[in-house]
């Protein structure tokens, strides 16, 4: 419910974007330098991107000596709380493409917890105590348009493997593995085994996402499974491409989830760190060039978002994703990791 | 009185070490969850068919070459033989990625010139990359059989009126067919330990299932998973070494004298095999370069390959003079030796695998550069050992014992006589550990220390990220070092070539 609220505020946002918001997101400039080592398991999976947000951070504090470890999002997770059972601490910061990952390092109480005026800075569907979600993104049906009408696609996830229409998807993806996850909340395990192995029959799989749009762009696949921005970002590049996005109704399909952040480590450069991504300028850049919605109050969500009045999200909370061992187990067995 | 080598104390320990993955990985080991599961037998099934295709691959494709190299006069011999064994050079990702990227609807091919070409991937696909960069070694130690074989049985063959063909193929390969296995089974064992190409080719083995595994911190299931690849690692060895070798007495080799068109229709046959192997990855990473530059490259990943990998060789070298020694000490000595073969078994996933484990349970090694050096170490010991063993074991004895004879102690005469003479031999190993530290990718991806990028770990993350322009750098060094890798092996050999040709003239 809460998300189904933030999505349509977004929406009334995204046509007033042009008005000067009632709260202003906290600049950098208010913020204290950072100084000394600070380790970051950083989730990677969005290219270049975070790592330029990471390179303006590193320039503008030049006393901060900044360890980046980057592996994809679940393995760091996974990493986390291996480490917090084996007793050998190491990440200060995890920065997760997915909340769900950062959930589990939350439920193995290895997270720490935040200053409340951290998340006082979120809106409020997106505050909680010992994690922040960064930036938003939606799960979406990219489709191939010379091929495809929206009205050919299902509104129904469940309804896909038998659509006849060939499928791309990147299993090992982490917001993937969080789509899963919401789908078995919602339907049930023995419904998503069943659905992940009739998918497999007609599925093909690539390594990443942006793989997933490009091979539906190419007419590859007919539709794909794949947050919102990798279209976003190749229609940037290349107007006329023959992909435009397509949504479920009130299923794992259409889940609204968000990157994240989470303290692992007591350092004040950890929490201060983290408060560096929910500036104003790392938003709205995030928003600006990866096409990411962001999720601090007062900062402008990117142009070409999708229909939001059209968007029916499911109600689940984020930190409902954080069952991320289940969902391995349930790929793994349903033979698609 | 049994006299014991002072070398095995140390020489023991190192082959303890070299055993230790296989008993961390029993301890990780989870009871196996249905050994003969569904799942299981398809990752046994498709490991299997891409060692056999890749073995039968090389086979097709060694042999011929390696009768052309050894039998066949051709202008420009030694450039030949150069460009042919190349492939082994290079790691096989790279070609995977190569293919990968310049294949297919969206690939290269159709972007740059229109003309789509269907993907290379999946099975055929690994199964052809594989071939392409494994065939060497079935060409190499196929050619070295031939080289061994006299020619008068194929005179009398032919004077008694057989084809040349049919004489090659019933009075020649039969006595190469030891050289043949040994390579054939080179290859098989590449294919099974081998992660980026089955990875990028999306061929589920049980390379790839392990890193899945270790994705999601199964270690237990990734151990037990690496177990059965080792089995079937073990059992490939196994069969190797039951290859007896045949000796026949030593004479000329057959050498034949093509016409022009002849060498023409040959190189025709040898030029696609080149362009696919080593032209289209230079091609494909140049075109990446020329159209994206340098961006996103830092220097410090060359450094940190090259720091990583010369420890790797400098510590290889000092460990391999005590096992080197050990080995020619005694029969003891050569089965510690033996056991230090088995590091060189364990692919590389298995034994970043094993480390990481190592690391969570003695926290001051996890995540240290320590920790990876000692990976590549344990992986590459037998390189270093066998080099240092063919210089020592050429050094007349004479020159020792003349040295304890006039006063040196063992001690002495050992640093006076043997290690100078022995230094070429230790240098070329520890060069050999170098070069293949720095193009190693799996248990780098698993183990290197927070930070701390490689070319391979960095080639690796651009791919998974899909910006593969920004593969052009570190593709191209990898390619250069793999050439200078190349250059070493093949002087060695030429070495070995002139010392067997003084031998003949004496």
């Amino acid at each position: 419910m809460r998300r189904r609220a933030f999505i349509q505020g977004m929406a009334a946002a995204g046509g007033l974007a042009f008005l000067p918001s009632l709260r202003a997101a906290t600049s950098v400039d208010e913020l204290p330098p950072l100084e000394g080592d600070l380790t970051l398991y950083l989730g990677r999976g969005e290219g270049g991107l975070y790592e330029n947000v990471l390179k303006a951070i590193e320039t503008r504090n030049p006393k901060l000596k900044l360890g980046v470890r980057r592996g994809p999002t679940a393995a760091l997770a996974n990493a986390i709380v291996a480490e917090g059972k084996a007793g050998v601490q190491r990440a200060d910061v995890f920065w997760a493409v997915d909340s769900g990952a950062v959930g589990l390092i939350s439920d193995a109480g290895i997270a720490r917890p935040l200053p409340s005026d951290v998340a006082a800075q979120l809106q409020l569907a997106f505050r909680y105590d010992n994690w922040t979600p960064v930036t938003g993104r939606i799960r979406t049906l990219p489709y191939h348009t010379g091929r495809l009408s929206a009205e050919q696609i299902p509104e129904d996830i469940m309804a896909f493997p038998d659509s006849g229409l060939t499928l791309g998807w990147s299993p090992a993806y982490a917001s993937f593995q969080s789509f899963i996850t919401a789908m078995r909340l919602l339907e049930g395990d023995a419904a998503t085994k069943d659905w992940l192995q009739r998918v497999k029959r007609s599925g093909k799989s690539y390594a990443g996402e942006l793989g997933v749009v490009m091979a539906v762009e190419r007419g590859e696949v007919d539709v794909g499974f794949a947050n919102h921005y990798y279209t976003l970002r190749l229609k940037a590049g290349k107007p006329d491409a023959n992909v435009a996005l397509a949504y479920t109704r009130n299923d794992a399909g259409c889940l609204v989830n968000a990157s994240a952040a989470v303290a692992v480590s007591d350092k004040p450069l950890a929490t201060n760190f983290i408060r560096y991504l929910l500036t104003e300028q790392v938003q709205s850049y995030l928003a600006r060039e990866a096409y990411e919605i962001p999720l601090v109050e007062g900062v402008a969500p990117p142009g070409a978002l999708p229909r939001m009045s059209a968007i029916n999200p499911p109600e689940i909370d984020l930190t409902a994703l954080a069952d991320l061992r289940p969902t391995l187990d349930l790929m793994r067995d349903a033979d698609v990791l | 009185m049994i006299r014991i080598s002072p070398t095995y104390p140390l020489a023991a320990v190192i082959a303890v070490c070299a055993l230790l993955p296989l008993v961390v990985l029993g301890i990780l080991a989870e009871a196996p969850d249905g050994l003969l599961q569904a799942r299981n037998l398809r990752l046994l099934g498709n490991t299997l068919l891409l060692a056999g295709l890749t073995a039968c691959g090389s086979i097709a494709i060694g042999v011929p070459f390696a009768l052309l190299t050894a039998y066949v006069s051709l202008p420009l011999q030694r450039l030949w033989l150069v460009l042919l064994a190349a492939p082994l050079a290079l790691p096989s990702y790279i070609g995977a990625f190569a293919f990968f990227a310049a294949f297919g609807p969206s690939g290269e091919f159709a972007v740059t010139l229109g003309v789509t070409i269907p993907s290379v991937e999946g099975m055929a696909g690994a199964a052809l990359v594989m071939t392409l960069y494994t065939y060497p070694f079935v060409m190499l130690t196929t050619r070295a059989a031939l080289l061994s074989l006299d020619a008068s049985q194929v005179h009398a063959a032919r004077i008694l009126g057989l084809s040349l063909s049919a004489s090659l193929w019933q009075v020649v390969l039969p006595r190469a067919l030891r050289g043949i296995g040994a390579g054939a089974l080179l290859a098989a064992l590449y294919a099974l330990s081998d992660f980026g190409t089955p990875a990028i080719m999306g061929v589920d083995t049980f390379t790839r299932m392990i890193y899945v595994e270790y994705n999601a911190f199964s270690l237990g299931r990734a151990a037990v998973l690496s177990l059965q690849l080792l089995v079937i690692v073990g059992l490939v060895l196994f069969l190797e070494s039951q290859l007896s070798s045949t000796s026949e007495r030593p004479g000329r080799a057959l050498a034949l004298y093509p016409t022009s068109a002849q060498t023409l229709s040959a190189a025709a046959v040898a030029l696609p095999i080149i362009l696919l192997a080593l032209a289209l990855p230079i091609g494909i990473f140049t075109l990446w370069l020329w159209r994206e530059g340098s961006a996103g490259f830092e220097l410090s990943y060359v450094w940190n390959s090259a720091y990583a990998a010369l420890l790797a060789g400098g510590f290889a070298a000092i460990l391999a003079i005590p096992m080197a020694l050990a080995a020619m000490a005694g029969p003891a000595g050569r089965f510690m030796e033996r056991l230090t073969y088995f590091g060189f078994g364990v692919p590389g996933i298995v034994m970043g695998t094993a480390l990481v484990y190592v690391g969570l349970q003695l926290p001051s090694l996890y995540q240290t550069l320590m920790l990876l050096v000692a990976a590549y170490v344990m992986r590459f010991l037998p390189l270093a050992v066998g080099s240092l063993r063919a210089t020592a074991e050429g050094i007349d004895e004479s020159l020792v014992k003349a040295a304890r004879v006039l006063g040196a102690t063992p001690r002495e005469a050992f640093m006076r006589v043997t290690l100078p003479l022995t230094r070429r031999g230790l240098i070329a190993g520890a060069a050999l550990v170098f070069l293949e530290s720095m193009r190693e990718l799996p248990a780098t991806l698993l183990l290197a220390p927070t930070g701390f990028e490689t070319l391979a770990t960095y080639l690796w993350r651009v791919y998974e990220a899909g910006y593969f322009g920004r593969a052009a750098v570190p593709g191209l060094l990898l390619v250069l070092i793999s050439a200078f890798g190349l250059m070493l092996i093949l002087s060695g050999e030429q070495q070995g070539d002139t010392a067997h040709r003084e031998e003949e003239c004496n």
